[in-house]
């Protein structure tokens, strides 16, 4: 238990501060963000990783840290070492979203703030900071659209057991119904992929180019690994290039497609942009700020639970042939990866 | 209860717990002598079986050597009789024995017929056989003689109990997915149940275990030390809906029943692959290791608990190995048979897990190295598979962890996906020229006459010093894979120990003191007889 008793008397020092009650030394001062990664050598994370220092740095925050290397219990316990140490508030990047639920009790207990960082920790005490993953699906179908204003449209869903799945297909649903009511639009199959796996978005792929003749103008696919396999059963029957398809993530892959012009747009989520709120977020919160008092934030009650969060969604942006500039900006792609096979002429970018 | 009333020595689990921070001394590492090329084995498990990958050891010659039979899922299995010298290197000659069937994905040996000679059942992706034993290590096909009606679903797991006063065997069969099926997500089939016909000879038809949520291990243990067997399973979370693992009370006489969180179960859900069992702590329960990806899962027994509940220890003693350990890869493991065992006879039991990657699983390691963990004296566990010569980076699966040349030291057999089977020969602290024992060693086999000649459901126990070793006789567990044949205690520096049985009828045997390093038959009418072991090398 001392651990906890020491971090929440950390915690009204800083309410005392908030109270300018008395006046602090500079060391009592200093915030002290923990940040809990699930397996922090996975290549994605340093990204964020420098994000949040960042912007910790900036607001004057310290930041500690600990890798659970992809085991929930080593989480449980990093959570509790985080306190320890006297963080003011945390970042969860949770292992398994349903086993961490010990760790918030911890910090529930000792009165401090946690963010549920990407994937979603379904308990109101936690902020929820993601992407949009509904506008994820809206800025598909409206890139798609632009390009296939009518025809057969087909829709390759993620996982049917992931919500997100079900985000992605309703923001494009939302766009895409007036084109359907009106009937410039006919839907042609709506396909379910289990585990969001490419192998599985080719083989249904294959099925409905068959049950359809071939005759298809758009494939709105809900992420850039599927598309992937959309694309190979689409270049099978030589219509690569003629159909539209979507995606997201901005895999290296995918964003070569974008350049080849064999798939229309990439949804992609900067990791900077991510981490950078998280340690803005984490600062107003250590400083005493409710949740509900975090600028821009919006209520999230599309979990698996359907519980109510605080939560900030941040949006992302569409990655077509003409915008590829960004992503080669942001350092996220080389040009070399992003132009394979690309003729410049065609793709400015790749001159 | 009865038991723990005759047990001299208990410590409860928080008093066990609180002797963490003392172990700070050296575990002995065993080393291991990969003598795959020269063993005489030659055996691969190929084709689209994720899982499975079963290797069977048991004696079938009456030399006291286990000899193996290895699954080979789109190849047929293969048999081999063990011609290793005793203290010699590993070799094996390839034999037909009448097992030599395709889609085999585990095998278990047990004595379904109580004739005293070993039985085999084959878990298959279509029809399931019992293989009665003929001698001379000769078998088969029994399903229409016993009148065991198994289906053509893809089986991955198995456990066996008598049930009292029953003459055959009770076999649990654990099923996987709809193999023909384009999504198998969420296409559990049923477990079943074969219990004893009432005609006295072969089984009844089968019961279905509903809900089946794809199980990949199962074992039967008395939990509770109520004298009556449960029946654990391990699910795997990939294709279920809903699921969690499972705890079904059997009880003679009464259908199965699931045990409910109103009775103290907590819903578990994880990719079970694989279950160990060892009375860890020494208060006489069994703890359960559950092989999965990611975390691992170590149970234990809550105290006071009055039901089935479970909390894990498997952070806390070091034994979550989630990740690989050697090879730079950073993603979790995968991993799948898991046995305790005692490798380096130090008197403090081991755990090995079989490693491997799925098939080309990329959010799970692709270079993933099975684990020895030794037992320290504080009850943690230290990883040792890279010194001691183990860190295969094949798919491991099924695994046999036995004693193949009779010189008291535990060696690995591994059966990989889609490679060669592998074999280590332990040395001890020497090397392969000159072995070198580690500690003082014990292999007892009971026997009984009539039917469950192998006393499956006993407790053997071994007094060591202030503490006593335990060890459930069981039929089950691990990944596909099933040994019959002495039981290895490792006794440290102690040269002679005291051996006693709890026999599955409930009745104990008088305690009796044996010189270390030998093989023992422990009988219920003469007590301890020599056991005499394969031939010894010059």
């Amino acid at each position: 238990m001392k651990p906890i008793v020491k971090a929440a008397a950390l915690v009204a020092t800083v309410t005392l501060i908030g109270l300018g009650l008395f006046q602090p030394t500079q060391a009592q001062k200093k915030i002290i963000v923990g940040v809990s990664w699930d397996n922090f050598q996975e290549e994605r994370w340093k990204t964020d990783e420098a994000a949040i220092k960042a912007a910790l740095a900036a607001g004057g925050a310290e930041y500690i840290s600990t890798d659970a290397q992809g085991s929930t219990e080593k989480q449980l316990n990093d959570v509790n070492t985080l306190i320890s140490k006297g963080a003011n508030a945390l970042i969860i990047l949770a292992h398994d979203k349903d086993a961490i639920g010990p760790a918030i009790e911890a910090a529930k207990a000792a009165k401090i703030p946690v963010i549920g960082y990407d994937r979603l920790i379904e308990d109101p005490y936690a902020y929820y900071l993601t992407f949009d993953n509904v506008e994820v699906g809206r800025i598909m179908a409206r890139d798609v659209l632009k390009v296939k204003p009518s025809g057969v449209y087909v829709f390759i869903k993620g996982d049917p057991g992931d919500p997100n799945a079900e985000f992605v297909y309703g923001g494009q649903r939302e766009v895409l119904e007036p084109s359907i009511k009106s009937g410039k639009i006919t839907v042609g199959a709506v396909q379910s992929t289990e585990g969001w796996k490419p192998e599985n978005a080719q083989r249904n792929m294959e099925q409905i180019l068959t049950k359809l003749n071939n005759k298809v103008d758009a494939v709105m696919s809900s992420n850039d690994g599927m598309a992937g396999g959309v694309v190979a059963a689409l270049t099978a029957v030589k219509l690569d290039g003629k159909v539209a398809v979507s995606g997201q993530d901005g895999d290296k892959a995918a964003l070569n497609r974008v350049a080849l012009g064999t798939q229309t747009v990439s949804v992609w989520k900067d990791a900077r942009a991510l981490g950078k709120a998280a340690g803005e977020i984490a600062i107003e919160l250590a400083k005493g700020t409710p949740l509900s008092g975090i600028k821009g934030t919006q209520i999230f009650k599309d979990g698996p639970k359907k519980v109510p969060m605080h939560a900030t969604l941040l949006k992302p942006i569409g990655i077509t042939r003409s915008n590829l500039n960004i992503v080669l900006d942001a350092g996220w792609i080389s040009k070399d990866v992003l132009c394979k096979g690309v003729d410049p002429a065609k793709v400015p970018v790749c001159k | 209860m009865m038991a723990l009333m005759h047990s001299s020595w208990k410590v409860t689990l928080s008093g066990f717990c609180l002797l963490l921070g003392w172990g700070l001394a050296q575990v002995a590492v065993p080393r291991f002598v990969e003598e795959t090329e020269t063993s005489g084995i030659n055996s691969r498990y190929d084709g689209d079986y994720v899982v499975g990958g079963g290797v069977a050891a048991f004696d079938c010659n009456d030399d006291g050597l286990p000899d193996l039979l290895l699954s080979g899922g789109d190849n047929k299995a293969k048999f081999y009789r063990n011609v290793s010298r005793v203290g010699g290197a590993l070799e094996f000659r390839e034999q037909t024995s009448g097992l030599e069937l395709p889609q085999v994905s585990g095998a278990y040996p047990i004595d379904l017929d109580g004739d005293g000679i070993t039985d085999l059942v084959l878990l298959r992706a279509g029809e399931d056989l019992l293989m009665r034993g003929l001698g001379g290590c000769r078998f088969q096909p029994a399903n229409k003689a016993w009148g065991f009606q198994s289906n053509k679903n893809w089986s991955t797991a198995l456990s066996a109990t008598w049930e009292r006063g029953q003459s055959w065997p009770t076999l649990a069969i654990g099923t996987y997915v709809q193999r023909d099926s384009a999504f198998p997500w969420g296409s559990c089939t049923d477990n079943l149940l074969y219990r004893p016909s009432s005609s006295g000879q072969g089984f009844a038809p089968p019961i279905p275990l509903r809900p089946s949520y794809c199980s990949l291990s199962m074992l039967f243990s008395d939990w509770n030390r109520s004298g009556i067997p449960s029946l654990r399973i391990s699910n795997d979370r990939e294709y279920y809906r809903g699921g969690q693992e499972q705890l079904w009370q059997i009880t003679p006489g009464q259908p199965p029943r699931l045990y409910s969180e109103s009775e103290g179960w907590k819903r578990l859900q994880i990719w079970g692959m694989g279950i160990a069992s060892y009375d860890l702590s020494g208060n006489g329960y069994p703890v359960y290791f559950l092989s999965s990806m990611g975390d691992n899962k170590l149970q234990a027994l809550q105290d006071g608990s009055q039901g089935p509940t479970y909390r894990d220890l498997a952070f806390k003693l070091g034994a979550t190995a989630h990740r690989p350990y050697t090879g730079g890869d950073v993603h979790i493991s995968t991993a799948w048979h898991a046995q305790f065992e005692d490798f380096n006879n130090d008197g403090w039991i081991d755990l090995f897990i079989a490693k491997g990657n799925v098939g080309f699983m990329k959010d799970a390691a692709t270079k993933d190295p099975n684990n020895l963990l030794l037992g320290k004296p504080d009850g943690s566990f230290q990883e040792a598979g890279d010194k001691a010569g183990l860190a295969s980076f094949l798919r491991g699966r099924g695994a046999a962890l036995v004693d193949l040349n009779g010189d008291g030291l535990l060696d690995v057999v591994v059966v990989n996906r889609m490679d060669k089977a592998q074999l280590w020969r332990n040395v001890g602290a020497g090397s392969a020229e000159s072995p070198k024992a580690m500690g003082h060693w014990l292999a007892v086999r009971p026997q009984q006459p009539g039917p469950n000649r192998d006393a499956i459901g006993g407790w053997l126990e071994v007094q060591l010093g202030d503490r006593v070793l335990r060890r459930e006789l069981t039929i089950g567990g691990g990944h596909a894979s099933g040994s019959l044949g002495f039981t290895h205690f490792g006794l440290g520096d102690m040269a002679s120990a005291k051996v006693r049985i709890l026999w599955p009828d409930g009745v104990w045997s008088d305690w009796q003191t044996t010189p270390a390093d030998q093989y023992l038959w422990l009988t219920r009418s003469q007590g301890i007889l020599p056991a005499k072991i394969g031939t010894p090398s010059k």
